[in-house]
């Protein structure tokens, strides 16, 4: 099933930086609906207003990490099926396998280059 | 202090003796000054060689205070207070707002480029030009930074060398405090598993992490990454 590209995607990260560089990628790689939140609350409300056919978060951030966003998101019957990548520099085994048994469907590290996050996201959603 | 009080003994025998051989009906004041005499210099004797444990132990006490107060003396607190310390923060905040700043040249420059007509090649070709030369000139950040990480390096240095001082003054004086109890901010960082990035070899790269995300991972492909 091909990927609708204009599908809502939620981007979250405390870094202005990153979430610049992610739209950007995001934009090459063809997604016309791109928003962002700048910590796991912001993104929790954003999530609960509306339907994501995506998100991608950071994991360290304040005051809600994108660890217990993911788990908030898995526990809500609602947002529960939202496929869910983390792109993080959190890069121990640890963070990997935590982030894993709460649900996240992949794992990016950072420093990353495009063709890993066409990879991850296609992992996740399907062919684009 | 057991000489001190084996001559007292001693004296107070001789004292004790020589009272038996007095009939004491008929002691007269000669024989109490004699005794007195006896016991002056018997005190006299106990408190010099008391007086001389008790001076050694206060004048080894003085040496150590007068040597640890040279020692945190040369630390120079007040010097770190004010200039060391406020200009290594100062150093670290320029670095965070030139990387910042670089980082947005870079972006907007590469923004430019990607929203460039390429329809119309002269213009295309000048946007180009243009970015790449903000680009080039974006990155000498890199140079700067690195003279400031230098200050803030060398900064840390001479505390680790004033502190490393201070630590071989006091010597064995110095008992290592066993770690305080967790603070909530501590907890709340190990709960969440925040680790912050690893450092060069520390963490796993993304294979590794393909390789735990996969279903193909075994228990024994995991718990090789813990060895």
């Amino acid at each position: 099933m091909a990927v609708d590209l204009s599908m809502p995607v939620l981007v979250v990260d405390d870094y202005k930086t990153m979430i610049r560089i992610i739209r950007n990628l995001l934009k090459q790689l063809g997604f016309t609906n791109v928003d962002d939140a700048a910590d796991g609350t912001e993104a929790l409300t954003m999530l609960k207003g509306k339907k994501y056919g995506l998100v991608i978060s950071d994991w360290n951030m304040e005051p809600m990490t994108g660890y217990e966003l993911l788990k908030e998101v898995r526990s809500d019957e609602a947002m529960k099926p939202t496929p869910f990548i983390m792109i993080t520099a959190e890069s121990k085994t640890e963070n990997v396998i935590a982030a894993k048994k709460a649900g996240v469907n992949n794992y990016i590290v950072k420093p990353f280059n495009a063709a890993t996050l066409k990879t991850k996201i296609s992992a996740v959603l399907g062919d684009f | 202090m057991g000489a001190p009080k084996q001559s007292i003994e001693t004296s107070l025998e001789q004292v004790a003796g020589q009272i038996r051989e007095l009939k004491t009906n008929s002691l007269g004041l000669p024989d109490i000054l004699k005794l007195a005499d006896v016991m002056v210099v018997s005190m006299r004797g106990f408190f010099s060689q008391l007086d001389a444990s008790i001076y050694k132990e206060l004048t080894d006490v003085s040496s150590f205070i007068n040597n640890a107060r040279s020692e945190i003396g040369r630390l120079q607190p007040s010097n770190l207070k004010q200039k060391h310390f406020p200009e290594a923060g100062k150093e670290l905040e320029a670095i965070t707002q030139s990387t910042e700043a670089a980082t947005n040249t870079i972006m907007e420059q590469a923004e430019l480029i990607m929203a460039a007509d390429p329809e119309d090649m002269d213009a295309y070709h000048a946007t180009v030009q243009s970015a790449v030369m903000e680009i080039f000139e974006a990155c000498s950040f890199q140079d700067i930074t690195g003279q400031r990480i230098s200050k803030v390096v060398s900064t840390l240095v001479h505390i680790e060398e004033k502190i490393g001082s201070l630590a071989n003054a006091l010597g064995a004086a110095i008992e290592e405090v066993p770690d305080e109890e967790e603070t909530d901010e501590e907890r709340r960082r190990r709960e969440l598993i925040l680790n912050g990035p690893a450092l060069e070899g520390e963490g796993i790269d993304q294979s590794d992490v393909d390789e735990l995300m996969g279903d193909g991972a075994s228990q024994d492909d995991i718990d090789a990454l813990f060895d």
